[in-house]
């Protein structure tokens, strides 16, 4: 028996499966490829499948990381490929690799974002992420209660190139990311809209790595 | 994917029932075939990924080299906001293209309050509504399912129906179709030929006359139409298509598992239930066959339950040889099996010992009426000792909630019918504490469901008329304030959907004005509670002068010309009224492993019925 971690990437138009739905989808892919895991004890016995960290409904992946757990011997590579052939399409095992961080390590999600142009141009877009005054609106809990919090969302922009891409905008950035919290590109082009007073909703989110608090590739 | 959906998916509920992409999707070279199908289902994805049948038409459908059949459903509402203000026109699911440029697009018909879906699906894809304003050739819209047996409220807007099973008699249409396609037809040219499909019935070639007082004249078909368009049936289930593969939805829809169909057909002949008359005669499927196709379904799905269907699956004669067989390997596999619609009378100690190695939820029982005289009256074949004893083996086994479905407004039912229904429950409750082996600390709770009973055509009580929304209404008043226990819950549905349904169950063609109308008006999932607009309908049938009560409260004559008389599903008239007037006089007809009722529907499969 052994932990294995793998990298799913998730592109095209499975990226409008949510989080949850991963989860039922993962849950059969790995009995269609017959991978021996190991199932939860207790009443109402599931495989163990654990995705580190959540990704917002939209937003596509070069590779989140999911734990399960192998009973027996049966490589990683092996895993890797039996799972290939049975996942949906969008969906592809990039690496299956032993465990090296922790998955409270996870500090930094590294995003590319695409505008287009008729939304918002460089300037207008340079001008808002470096205006040290953007914010946005963010559901939490208080003592149980749903509130919505007005977060700082400059003090977060870790760092961020803007560049272009045929006939886009292209936003590489680095926001915070893990469990104690979270920072996603959809919120700061919510963020931007609000601080140019019109609508900017990215074209394509491409979660390209998730990083520790080092800067280094989360593995 | 298209960049204008694209950008709109963000904006709507779970955005997944629209994408596509979905495990074993069927995705074929547009160029390289002949045929585009859209199968429609004419509700919410959640409903229609769960339909069986859409399951096994996609896959017969698909397995044609020259055809890709391609999925489409009811977009929500939010997502219909979108689509019309981003000019998106419907589109099917597997190839993101827009259905008006299919050839043939076909809407299962499973409720009657889907019929202002079909409407809005149409004008959704850019299309004219009614089938007389879409002139070419494609796309032909076809209708199946259950409520062609009577499609006549819907004729105006479909160019053919096909009835009963769909497995054989689709591909034959499809097979005409090219034909045409290639000659360059028109599309009543189309028609005509279509309507010598048996099975095929082409309501344009139908000129239907009616008397002063509204109820039908006469029927002339035309161009050689057949007089009587007979229902198809599939003679043997083992060897017929079944799908090796289901597409597995990404969200969680309403049934999300590996079903597998036992048997067709109903031995039963409760006189209420038109499905009991529609799908027969008897044809049951082998243990065998069952199991292989359950293990490659699971293998290919991953799901990790099995559901067991049918009318009546208690009265599958091989049920306990197939649970031997699927509990073999279901076990170590770590797979669920369910077991719906047994039944009071034949729920046996060894079959319930049986089910309890797999996951429990409750236990549903349907006496359907209070008192053993409405029973009789009914035909529903159970005792209240039976109930009771079967009741006390659920509860023996471990079982502490029960659910009992009944039907409010049955033929003949008194005041003290209904309260039956309480005190009926209330010895289920009783039951319960004289188990001496119930679990200790545990209550029970008896649910009473009570539905309004709705006539329907080919049931010995489609003659009857409905009992009015006022009587169902006290019935309702009746049976909540007289309820014997604390321990029953009772819930009731809602009275103006069932007098809807009851109006197009037994509808003619002159309520085609009155669907339209009530679409414009904005109906539209009228099955959802929360979306139905009870007001715009009555409006609508008053703006379009016709009395919703000439079809749902009328009793009708025996001799008059039933909107559906031209229509054959295997039982004949002559049976269908012996019944009816046994049934008034709460006489009983055995089931039909004791002694053959004389239906005639195995005249459907050359006098053959798997009793």
């Amino acid at each position: 028996m052994y932990d294995l971690r793998l990298f799913i990437s998730k592109k095209g138009r499975i990226k409008f499966v949510s989080h949850l739905d991963m989860f039922r989808l993962m849950q059969r892919a790995v009995r269609r490829a017959e991978i021996p895991l190991w199932y939860t004890e207790g009443f109402n016995p599931h495989p163990y499948i654990s995705f580190l960290l959540a990704l917002s409904l939209g937003v596509e992946s070069e590779g989140e990381p999911v734990d399960i757990r192998i009973v027996g011997d049966m490589t990683p590579d092996e895993v890797k490929d039996r799972l290939n052939k049975c996942m949906p399409e969008g969906l592809l095992v990039e690496s299956a690799v032993k465990p090296f961080n922790k998955s409270a390590e996870i500090a930094f999600g590294e995003y590319d974002v695409l505008y287009s142009k008729d939304d918002i141009n460089e300037n207008e877009l340079f001008e808002a992420l470096s205006s040290g005054s953007l914010t946005c609106e963010k559901s939490g809990k208080s003592g149980g209660k749903k509130v919505i919090k007005t977060v700082n969302v400059s003090e977060h922009i870790k760092s961020f190139v803007i560049g272009e891409e045929g006939d886009d905008i292209m936003l590489k950035v680095v926001l915070p990311a893990g469990s104690t919290f979270n920072l996603n590109p959809i919120q700061l082009s919510q963020a931007v809209s609000s601080y140019l007073g019109k609508e900017v909703i990215p074209v394509r989110v491409l979660r390209t790595a998730l990083l520790c608090s080092d800067m280094k590739k989360f593995s | 994917m298209d960049r204008k959906l694209e950008r709109i998916l963000p904006l709507v509920q779970k955005p997944a029932r629209y994408t596509g992409g979905e495990l074993n999707s069927v995705i074929k070279n547009k160029d390289e075939v002949d045929i585009r199908f859209a199968f429609c289902f004419p509700d919410s994805y959640e409903i229609g990924m769960s339909h069986l049948g859409l399951k096994i038409l996609y896959s017969a459908a698909n397995g044609r080299a020259d055809t890709w059949c391609e999925r489409v459903f009811a977009p929500w509402d939010d997502m219909e906001e979108q689509m019309r203000k981003n000019d998106i026109l419907l589109y099917a699911l597997e190839s993101g293209d827009p259905i008006k440029d299919f050839d043939i697009i076909g809407f299962t018909l499973q409720y009657e309050l889907c019929y202002t879906n079909v409407l809005n699906m149409l004008d959704l894809a850019g299309l004219p509504v009614k089938a007389a304003d879409r002139k070419g050739l494609s796309p032909i819209v076809m209708g199946g399912g259950p409520c062609v047996c009577n499609p006549e409220p819907v004729a105006e807007f479909f160019d053919l129906f096909s009835l009963g099973e769909g497995e054989e008699v689709n591909s034959e249409i499809m097979d005409l179709y090219k034909e045409h396609k290639k000659r360059g037809s028109t599309k009543e040219e189309f028609l005509i030929d279509a309507a010598k499909i048996p099975g095929v019935y082409v309501p344009s070639l139908y000129d239907i006359t009616y008397n002063e007082d509204g109820t039908v004249k006469s029927k002339t078909p035309k161009n050689g139409a057949p007089e009587t368009v007979t229902k198809r049936i599939i003679k043997d289930l083992d060897s017929v298509h079944y799908p090796d593969n289901f597409v597995v939805p990404f969200i969680d829809v309403v049934h999300d598992r590996v079903t597998h169909e036992i048997f067709r057909g109903c031995i039963r002949g409760c006189r209420f239930c038109q499905a009991g008359f529609i799908y027969r005669p008897i044809r049951e499927k082998s243990p065998d066959v069952i199991n292989e196709q359950c293990k490659t379904l699971c293998k290919n799905t991953g799901y990790d339950e099995i559901s067991l269907c049918s009318l009546s699956s208690s009265d599958y004669t091989k049920i306990e040889e197939l649970l031997e067989k699927l509990l073999d390997w279901t076990g170590s596999e770590k797979v669920n099996i369910a077991l719906p619609s047994l039944r009071v009378d034949n729920f046996s100690d060894s079959l319930v010992k049986k089910l309890t190695g797999v996951r429990r939820s409750g236990l549903t029982f349907a006496p359907e009426a209070g008192t053993q005289r409405l029973r009789d009256v009914i035909n529903k074949n159970v005792t209240e000792e039976e109930l009771l004893e079967t009741a006390g083996i659920a509860f023996k086994n471990g079982y502490c909630a029960v659910k009992l479905y009944f039907m409010l407004g049955l033929p003949t039912e008194t005041l003290e019918d209904v309260e039956g229904i309480g005190i009926l429950a209330k010895k289920v409750v009783d039951a319960f504490y004289m188990n001496p082996d119930k679990p200790k600390g545990k209550g029970v709770t008896v649910g009473v469901s009570a539905s309004s009973f709705v006539p329907k055509p080919f049931t010995p009580f489609q003659w009857e008329p409905q009992s009015t929304p006022e009587e169902l209404k006290e019935k309702q008043e009746h049976l909540k304030n007289n309820l014997p226990s604390k321990k029953i819950n009772v819930s009731f549905h809602h009275i103006p959907t069932s007098f809807l349904e009851g109006v197009f169950a037994r509808g003619d063609r002159k309520l085609s004005e009155v669907i339209e109308t009530a679409w414009r008006k904005g109906c539209k999932f009228d099955g959802w509670g929360d979306k139905f607009l009870f007001d715009n309908w009555m409006e609508s049938f008053s703006e379009c002068g016709i009395s919703p009560e000439f079809y749902a409260n009328r009793r009708r004559d025996y001799s008059e010309i039933l909107p559906w008389d031209h229509l054959d599903f295997g039982v004949s008239k002559a049976f269908l009224i012996n019944e009816s007037k046994k049934s008034v006089n709460a006489e009983t007809t055995p089931h039909c492993r004791i002694k053959c009722a004389g239906c005639s529907a195995n005249k459907l499969n050359g006098g053959k019925c798997d009793v």
